[in-house]
């Protein structure tokens, strides 16, 4: 277990200055290295150790949420309109889209919203059903 | 017999379509697993595929469940 | 069928403690709200004693406290930036209800109040809810860009819009699906495996050779809905995470 010093400690007062600073500079890149070696560990949790089960309800629960609040949306509309059937069929169907589009973005095929935005260009074009859309691994 | 308890069987019913999606999602995703474990340095290439061909058969079973909820809803 | 002693489903039965009465609505006390109130007590309680002591060098119930808050600020900071951490409250607060309340369910005869789809369900929507009004209130008609996709041909963009604005309304949906089927799915297991022990040793000696195993398999689902339980709690921090940072940063 790892534990953050730089969480706790205020640093002794009864120090002299430089003692302090080289402990705070040490403290620093301590915390530095340790930041670095977590990201890199919770990158490759988040690929492929997490269970299959967990996995899977995800991806489950996210792909049919997707396809119920479609569903929901379409029926209040066709209740609040009177359109009835058209709005379900139409939403239905966003919904599916919707639910698809979800679990490809927590399989982290396509990118989240705000990061397609904050990033605008290069992988916004990617379209999973079309060829060589990845480059050869 | 009571049409609506026509509808609720007819609902029933339409919900079988789902099982043939089933049918097609396990085949597609066996296959899929099992060309990954014969080749699997090309296994993260061929995701999208296997996506798409998610996405158009479960896009038949989503049909079938339309159908059941226009009986119910509709 | 199971017999009466171990019906699975019994364990989420909502009992009422202290009927009350508003006006039309029932808001009696019931067991849920007493295992809400126990949790928010014993995180609390904890939370409190661990860090009474404020030693330099923590004790382990202090150093259990600094885990879980580092844990979270970690957590919101690699997800939202420096300026999620305003809502560190917030996400800390939910990561310990949710938590404790699945630890709590873990031991016999308690209530799991997370295996009630309404519970899990207002979390996520007070978690959405926070989102979007922060969002407005933040960006105003700006926030709104989140769910026009750029460098999409102008014709698809309504499509999309729509198919976006569908996507982020299921977020809370699968958010409360998720901790709710989980927590549902694991106790139900426990409670058919214990059944399986019960029923078994109740058919002679032969029987209790045979229900070894099912006790075998119950312990190790006890560990495993531990690790579920903190799990759990741990993904509905991240998203909760990774939504607040669309609030604060929806797309320059």
């Amino acid at each position: 277990m790892v534990e953050r010093p730089t969480d706790a400690s205020p640093g002794g007062p009864g120090s002299s200055k430089d003692d302090e600073e080289e402990l705070a500079r040490r403290l620093e890149r301590l915390g530095e290295s340790l930041e670095t070696r977590r990201a890199a560990e919770e990158a490759e949790n988040r690929k492929g150790r997490s269970s299959g089960f967990a996995q899977a309800t995800k991806v489950a629960s996210e792909f049919v949420a997707g396809v119920i609040v479609g569903a929901g949306i379409g029926w209040g509309i066709d209740k609040a309109a009177g359109t009835s059937p058209w709005a379900l069929i139409v939403f239905l169907l966003l919904g599916f889209a919707a639910g698809v589009l979800n679990v490809l973005r927590s399989e982290g095929v396509v990118a989240d919203a705000g990061a397609r935005l904050r990033e605008a260009e290069p992988k916004e074009t990617r379209r999973p059903d079309r060829d060589g859309d990845r480059p050869a691994p | 017999m009571d049409p609506q308890a026509a509808k609720y069987l007819g609902a029933g019913i339409a919900t079988l379509g789902m099982a043939g999606a089933g049918i097609g999602l396990g085949t597609i995703f066996g296959n899929y697993l099992a060309g990954a474990l014969r080749n699997p340095a090309a296994a993260d290439g061929q995701f999208g595929r296997l996506i798409f061909g998610f996405a158009v058969t479960e896009a038949l079973g989503i049909f079938s469940l339309l159908v059941a909820l226009i009986l119910l809803f509709a | 069928m199971a017999a009466d002693k171990v019906d699975p489903i019994h364990q989420f039965h909502i009992t009422k403690i202290l009927p009350i009465n508003v006006g039309h609505y029932d808001v009696s006390f019931t067991n849920s709200s007493l295992f809400m109130a126990m949790t928010v007590i014993a995180a609390t309680a904890f939370l409190i004693l661990a860090t009474s002591g404020r030693s330099m060098v923590p004790n382990r119930w202090q150093l259990v406290a600094e885990m879980s808050y580092s844990f979270v600020a970690n957590t919101l900071r690699d997800a939202a930036g420096k300026a999620g951490m305003k809502f560190f409250p917030m996400v800390f607060s939910l990561f310990m209800f949710v938590l404790v309340a699945n630890l709590l369910g873990m031991i016999p005869y308690f209530f799991t109040i997370t295996s009630h789809i309404i519970v899990t369900f207002c979390l996520a929507m007070l978690v959405i809810s926070t989102v979007v009004i922060y969002g407005i209130w933040k960006h105003g008609f700006h926030f709104f860009g989140l769910f026009v996709p750029s460098g999409v041909p102008a014709a698809l963009v309504p499509l999309v819009t729509m198919i976006e604005v569908i996507s982020f309304l299921s977020r809370p949906i699968s958010l409360s699906v998720r901790l709710f089927a989980n927590m549902l799915a694991g106790h139900i297991t426990l409670k058919v495996f214990a059944g399986f022990v019960v029923t078994l040793s109740a058919a002679g000696v032969a029987g209790m050779a045979g229900a070894v195993l099912p006790l075998a398999m119950a312990v190790a689902l006890t560990a495993l809905e531990f690790l579920v339980a903190f799990l759990q709690a741990y993904v509905f921090t991240v998203l909760t995470c990774m939504y607040l940072n669309d609030a604060i940063h929806p797309g320059h």
